[in-house]
């Protein structure tokens, strides 16, 4: 009866493949585009370096090069704040984006394309194509 | 008495049969939470009257059983029932085996799986919920605990095992709670409605063991002795008894009271009134019963056995009666007052399963069963052979 | 504009408001500062007068739809409501029938919330009780919580129609939606759609306020008048009133 040392080893590998297996299903199924989080069209990038359309206002309302780096940060924690503690901030209000970046395909989805990212932000919410 | 514990052979062609089947029900399975995920609930039959189906049936229904397959052991390990301690290993086992086959299930239906992780990120520890997924991996973390001072050290069983039992007890009641407190729900709400999922879990855990036990034993041609069948029919009837005394009083006191008249008469003779009659009372309760008290039939395995197939069928149609019908009968908004409108209050909700939710449910058993099959293969869960101990009687027969 | 309380309330905001104001944004347009949050200060209910509404006027739902590009689907088992009509009618069927709109209560004990794993669904300080539909993962066990049938799934992908209202987002498929008190007007000083739809149509059978507040209409009629909520007997406290019930 002693000499089973290996098994309590082997029965954690066992249920390790089975939890992996309940677990990795549902992300697989998010990375491969599939999921009810369906991910916009793919546009195959083809070409240079993205041409983003010209912004209508003077300046946009933090700095061009913070912004880039940051906008998705930025969107997604005011996005928590916005819906659970009810803060808005009229003059950085999503929907003014589009005051200035009048195009989704000429602006957003130009890097979005060439970096190969997906957001599903607009998915929901509507802007100007 | 001391067992021989030994993995079986597993080479045979008709173990392979076994196995390829359930992969390709779990494949299969898989296949319906893809089509589900990419085109929504849509392809299911559940609707927003009946926001709980199918896969719930089965999920919750393995729940239940996996507490209950834990009784084998805590009847051994904490009420010291001598001839049931070759069945640790196996009982430990199976309750891990079907807890997991349930809970993927659970999280397979969600409608949105992707952010699973939020559940972590996010608790809500007021919610059912949180504190059944606090149960469930503590019963998963105890039962392998459990199964390895079986194999390792068995001078920490006993306390291991009186953990789980205590533990499964409570995990049981929170499955039931997922529906007792929910106030609107006049159909389940009551505070009876947890002790009789522990009832009801007693009382399928020991049939599936039956069932498993019988059939294992037979295909791998190793000796179980019938005296040990017969003491688990004994459990089983006593366990059956328990859920039809819970029944009745829930019934009683319901029946009692004038405002619950309209539900009571709807149960009774509503659409779902089939499945509370044949199901819960025929499948669950009388059927079992019926056989195992019949002299001969009560007498043989087989009749054990179908009877325990019988309990096993009865507990999904328990858990679909109380989730079916319970969402099914209209919210009673205004009491004494009729109500109609367009979203279709104060009539009975339909629903028609599709085909997806159940192959989604049997994937969910595939898991069980492949689990089950590989795991007595790669482990001496089982006994060589399993006799009752020398000079056991069997306290009654039918 | 008067000096109403939310105004005062909202001074110190108004202050720091005209330095961050972007380009393009007037005051007159928007009366709100431009920074404004939930707070506790103010708990939104609403007030339904029974004996005005008709049975056959259905203002409210509709305004409703529009607002907050309610889909249907054309399946009654599937379609979402986020406010319906219903009729009610005593057993024996002596007294006529009575019409009333419902919604979400939006209840001070919500049990949506309380059983929602993932805190998607929460109570926000002012009382409003949401759906995060950004963190929800379509459980549907608030569905089965909810007393009052207020709550739907999104069974079918959904797009922005063409006359919708870009305003407000719509929801993905998978994930779980109710009326929210028209959050994103309530915020900017407005009445809800339904409420709105409701005088437009001259019945005035709605009204939509602060609590908090012991001055506003709400508040008074609350207080004066008998009023009752829909199965207070569960202890909920719901928000939503209803007049001559
Ligand atoms: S009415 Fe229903 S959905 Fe609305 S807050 Fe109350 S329980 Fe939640
Ligand atoms: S369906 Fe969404 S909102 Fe409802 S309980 Fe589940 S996670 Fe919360
Ligand atoms: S308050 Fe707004 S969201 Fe709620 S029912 Fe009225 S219009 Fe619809």
């Amino acid at each position: 009866m002693r000499s089973l040392q290996s098994h309590p080893v082997k029965f954690t590998v066992l249920l390790a493949l089975v939890w992996a297996f309940v677990l990795v299903l549902p992300t697989m199924v998010v990375a491969s585009g599939h999921g009810a989080a369906a991910q916009q069209s793919k546009v195959a990038y083809s070409g240079g370096p993205p041409q983003l359309e010209k912004a209508k206002g003077d300046a946009c309302i933090r700095e061009s090069g913070w912004m880039r780096r940051n906008h998705m940060d930025f969107l997604k924690h005011r996005r928590a704040e916005t819906v659970r503690e009810g803060l808005r901030i009229r003059s950085e209000s999503l929907v003014r984006c589009a005051e200035c970046h009048q195009s989704h395909e000429k602006f957003c989805d130009q890097c979005h394309n060439y970096v190969g990212v997906a957001p599903d932000c607009f998915e929901c919410h509507s802007y100007p194509k | 008495m001391l067992s021989n514990f030994t993995k079986i052979e597993g080479r045979s062609f008709s173990y392979w049969r076994i196995i390829i089947l359930l992969g390709v029900l779990i494949l299969m399975g898989a296949g319906a939470f893809i089509a589900v995920e990419v085109q929504g609930h849509g392809i299911t039959g559940m609707n927003n009257k009946i926001a709980w189906g199918v896969p719930h049936v089965f999920a919750i229904s393995l729940l239940v059983m996996a507490s209950g397959a834990l009784n084998l052991g805590s009847m051994s390990t904490v009420f010291a029932v001598k001839q049931f301690k070759q069945f640790g290993r196996f009982s430990a086992f199976l309750a891990i085996a079907l807890l997991v086959g349930g809970l993927a299930v659970l999280m397979l239906d969600l409608g949105r799986p992707d952010r699973l992780l939020l559940t972590v990120m996010h608790m809500n520890f007021r919610s059912m919920f949180t504190l059944n997924v606090f149960l469930y991996s503590g019963f998963i973390v105890l039962c392998v605990l459990y199964l390895w001072s079986m194999f390792e050290y068995q001078q920490y069983t006993k306390v291991v095992g009186s953990a789980a039992f205590m533990w499964r007890v409570i995990l049981t009641t929170g499955t039931g709670s997922i529906f007792g407190v929910l106030h609107a729900r006049e159909v389940f709400h009551s505070a009876l409605t947890a002790p009789t999922f522990v009832a009801l879990s007693l009382s399928s855990g020991t049939a599936i063991s039956i069932i498993l036990l019988v059939t294992t034993f037979k295909h791998t041609k190793r000796e179980l002795e019938d005296k040990v069948v017969f003491g688990l029919r004994n459990a089983l009837i006593f366990f059956t008894l328990l859920v039809a005394y819970l029944l009745v009083v829930e019934k009683f006191t319901k029946m009692y009271s004038p405002a619950f008249y309209d539900v009571q008469s709807w149960i009774l003779t509503g659409p779902y009134s089939w499945l509370y009659i044949f199901g819960v009372w025929g499948a669950t309760i009388l059927v079992p019963l019926g056989i195992l008290f019949h002299p001969a039939k009560g007498n043989s395995i087989k009749g054990v056995y179908w009877a325990a197939f019988s309990a096993v069928i009865g507990t999904f149609a328990m858990v679909a009666h109380i989730l079916l019908a319970g969402q099914a009968y209209p919210l009673n908004m205004f009491p004494g007052y009729e109500v109609s409108s367009v979203f279709l209050d104060g009539v009975s909700a339909t629903y028609t399963p599709a085909l997806v939710e159940f192959i989604l449910g049997f994937g969910g058993i595939a898991i069980t069963g492949i689990i089950y099959m590989l795991g007595i293969k790669f482990f001496r869960m089982l006994p060589d052979k399993a006799v009752a101990p020398e000079g056991y009687e069997l306290p009654w027969n039918p | 504009m008067t000096m109403d309380r939310r105004t005062v309330l909202g001074l110190g905001g108004v202050a720091t408001a005209g330095v961050v104001l972007a380009p393009g944004m007037t005051l007159i347009a928007s009366p709100q500062p431009d920074k404004t949050e939930a707070s506790g200060d103010q708990r939104w209910a609403m007030l339904i007068d029974v004996n005005k509404c008709d049975s056959d006027c259905t203002a409210c739902t509709k305004a409703c739809r529009q607002e907050n590009n309610v889909p249907l689907f054309g399946d009654p088992n599937r379609d979402i409501h986020w406010i319906r009509k219903l009729e009610i009618r005593d057993k024996e069927h002596k007294r006529p029938s009575v019409s009333l709109p419902v919604l979400c209560n939006h209840c001070e004990h919500p049990p949506c919330a309380h059983v929602c794993p993932t805190q998607a669904t929460f109570k926000r300080k002012d009382g409003i009780v949401l759906v995060d539909k950004h963190r929800c993962i379509g459980c549907r066990y608030c569905m089965l919580a909810c007393p009052y049938k207020a709550r739907s799934l999104v069974y079918h992908k959904t797009t922005i129609p063409e006359d919708g209202n870009p305003k407000v987002p719509i929801r993905a498929k998978g994930v779980v939606e109710k009326c929210n008190f028209c959050v994103h007007l309530v915020d900017e000083g407005e009445k809800p759609a339904c409420v709105q739809a409701c005088s437009k149509e001259g019945k005035n059978a709605m009204i939509f306020g602060d609590l908090n507040d012991p001055d506003s209409e709400i508040s008074v009629k609350v207080r004066t008048v008998k009023t009752q909520t829909i199965r207070a007997d569960l202890g909920l406290k719901p928000h939503v009133f209803y007049e001559g019930l």
